[in-house]
């Protein structure tokens, strides 16, 4: 530690106004912040002084998804040999997995954060942890098999046009990681969709299990929603989809993390689960009962389960920039987001995980709907003073 | 009658006039920046819209299309007058619009001054003009086109008013000073229609 500190003073005055690097002091107290405490203090009129900063915010973040890691990391692995047909133990799964999940979080940290350094260097204004929390989305909400210049460039297009453009961490309108998933999405759509869930590279001797199928539960049920998977697996995430998204029960201890520190907002994540639960009872009651079949007789807890829907609810639509801002607006945004998802899963077959759109779709409106409270309760409290 | 509401939600989410086709650019963006007047603009747009292409679907199907002055005489079933339709349409549209300008003028001045130039600028506005071609091109019946010219006017109206409300929140973004204004505006249009691309390929 002594060392570092020592290296960090001795570099210092190149950096600091005045210096040869002067330009570059962004970069530098990144770093320097990074690695220790700073040890200015305030200069001007009196703060507010808090422990939360956000760094610590973000970093709060970044550990309640640390659960949805651990497990895509395994069940990459176990969804690799499964489709072998080899059993393995659970460090081979953890193993394999890590091999291949890793190099995606390290194209995605350092594209995404060399993009927020030339933009701190450029503009002259301090690096941001913002993208703590995105870089480490990023590789979440994609499918293992995605090439990793794809990666690199959904980092760039979603911190430059979905952050920095607006003047970076908490000025944008549109969740970031969700905006790089929809630029792969529709710009490679055959990287995005189909048998590209599983890692299928080569296993020495081995070949490929008959029943072996790459369709997703989403797409399984959109077939039919009697083919898929039993609830059981679904809960615990041993099914095939991207990275983070598949363990429910993963995105809960997530969440209860994200409440318990006061970080996510309780009233969005229940109100999504709620909305999607109204919406899915609705289509129980109006679906033909002549046809068994029809995906508007799934139970509600079946949309809970499938694909990105508690990743979504606990992860994407609680980011305090794009979410609503006003209490009762929360409750509006996650109640529309819940029971569009289930809309747009029924009714849409192109997209067999609504959550996703459906969250930026939201993102859009959510500053329509804080505006809507905000006046309301502007003319109720008009209409008191006039009393 | 599913066809009907079909066509209506996809004439507001999916064949969006802004998102989908950008007709109508100029008074959406100009008309965003505050989320009132966009407000008043929208249901300016709604109501011309709303009143013109019905009255449009009759002047082309009983006075211009081939054929279609036979209820007069006979002898005439051979006159095709559709060249003049571009003119006739632009024509009720104007109408319309004064209509609506002088209403606004009497009982809300303070809209009328904020929208200026853009009120009577509605005659000119692409979204009205295609929503009437869009008419005559798909060879709606009468119900289709009230339906279709009700959900294209709400989908405008949408469109702005969400705008108008985003750009109000980034107003206390630090955006580049090249890109403050039009430019930051366009580039939000362009990140709104890819989130309404949830809606593509719906079906009721």
């Amino acid at each position: 530690m002594k060392i570092l500190r020592n290296l960090i003073d001795k570099i210092k005055p190149n950096f600091v106004k005045g210096g040869k690097l002067e330009k570059w002091y962004p970069a530098f107290e990144a770093m320097e912040t990074f690695l220790f405490s700073p040890g200015e203090v305030t200069t001007n009129k009196v703060h507010v002084r808090d422990a939360v900063d956000l760094k610590r915010t973000m970093i709060t973040v970044v550990i309640a998804m640390i659960p949805t890691l651990l497990f895509g990391i395994w069940n990459v692995g176990y969804q690799h040999y499964l489709a072998y047909g080899m059993e393995m133990t659970h460090m081979d799964y953890f193993l394999f997995g890590l091999q291949k999940v890793v190099p995606i979080i390290v194209v995605s940290y350092s594209v995404g954060l060399g993009v927020e350094f030339i933009f701190a260097v450029v503009k002259g204004h301090a690096v941001s942890e913002g993208y703590l929390v995105t870089g480490l989305l990023i590789p979440l909400v994609l499918p293992v098999t995605i090439p990793l210049w794809m990666v690199a460039l959904a980092a760039i297009f979603c911190t430059l046009m979905g952050k920095e453009i607006f003047g970076g961490t908490g000025m944008n309108f549109m969740n970031p990681a969700l905006l790089a998933r929809a630029f792969l999405f529709f710009a490679f759509p055959a990287f995005m969709s189909g048998d590209i869930w599983t890692d299928l590279s080569p296993e020495s001797g081995q070949v490929i299990l008959d029943a072996y199928s790459g369709a997703t539960n989403l797409v399984a049920y959109d077939v039919n929603y009697q083919h898929i998977q039993s609830v059981s697996d679904m809960f615990f995430g041993f099914e095939q989809g991207s990275i983070g998204e598949t363990s429910v029960l993963a995105c809960l201890i997530g969440a209860f993390i994200l409440v318990i520190t006061g970080i996510g907002s309780w009233k969005i994540m229940v109100s999504v689960f709620a909305g999607a639960a109204l919406m899915g009872l609705f289509f129980n009651g109006i679906a033909p009962v002549d046809d068994p079949t029809n995906y508007m007789h799934t139970p509600f807890y079946y949309h809970w389960l499938m694909g990105g829907f508690a990743f979504g609810a606990v992860y994407m639509a609680t980011d305090p920039v794009t979410a609503a801002h006003t209490e009762k607006g929360k409750w509006v945004y996650g109640l529309l987001i819940g029971g569009l998802i289930v809309i747009i899963r029924a009714f849409n077959p192109a997209y067999p995980e609504a959550v996703m759109m459906v969250i930026l779709l939201m993102n859009v409106h959510a500053p329509l709907i804080d505006h809507i409270v905000v006046q309301n309760h502007i003319k109720k409290r008009l209409r008191r003073a006039a009393q | 009658m599913e066809h009907l509401l079909n066509m209506f939600v996809k004439s507001i989410f999916v064949e969006n006039v802004i998102f989908a086709f950008f007709l109508g650019m100029c008074s959406y963006l100009a008309i965003s920046k505050k989320v009132k007047t966009a407000t008043g603009l929208g249901i300016a747009v709604v109501f011309v819209m709303v009143m013109t292409t019905p009255i449009n679907y009759l002047i082309l199907n009983y006075m211009l299309r081939e054929g279609a002055l036979a209820w007069i005489h006979p002898s005439l079933a051979s006159v095709d007058l559709t060249f003049l339709a571009f003119i006739l349409f632009i024509s009720t549209i104007a109408g319309a619009v004064q209509m609506v300008e002088m209403v606004v003028e009497k009982f809300s001045p303070s809209l009328y001054n904020a929208l200026g130039i853009f009120l009577p600028l509605i005659t000119v506005n692409c979204a009205i003009l295609g929503t009437s071609l869009f008419m005559q091109e798909r060879e709606y019946g009468f119900l289709e086109t009230g339906v279709f010219s009700v959900g294209s006017g709400i989908g405008f109206f949408l469109a702005i008013v969400l705008l108008a409300a985003i750009r109000e929140r980034l107003k206390y973004s630090k955006i580049p000073d090249g890109l403050q204004g039009l430019g930051i505006a366009m580039i939000v249009t362009g990140l709104m229609a890819l989130a309404f691309l949830s809606f593509s390929g719906i079906q009721l």
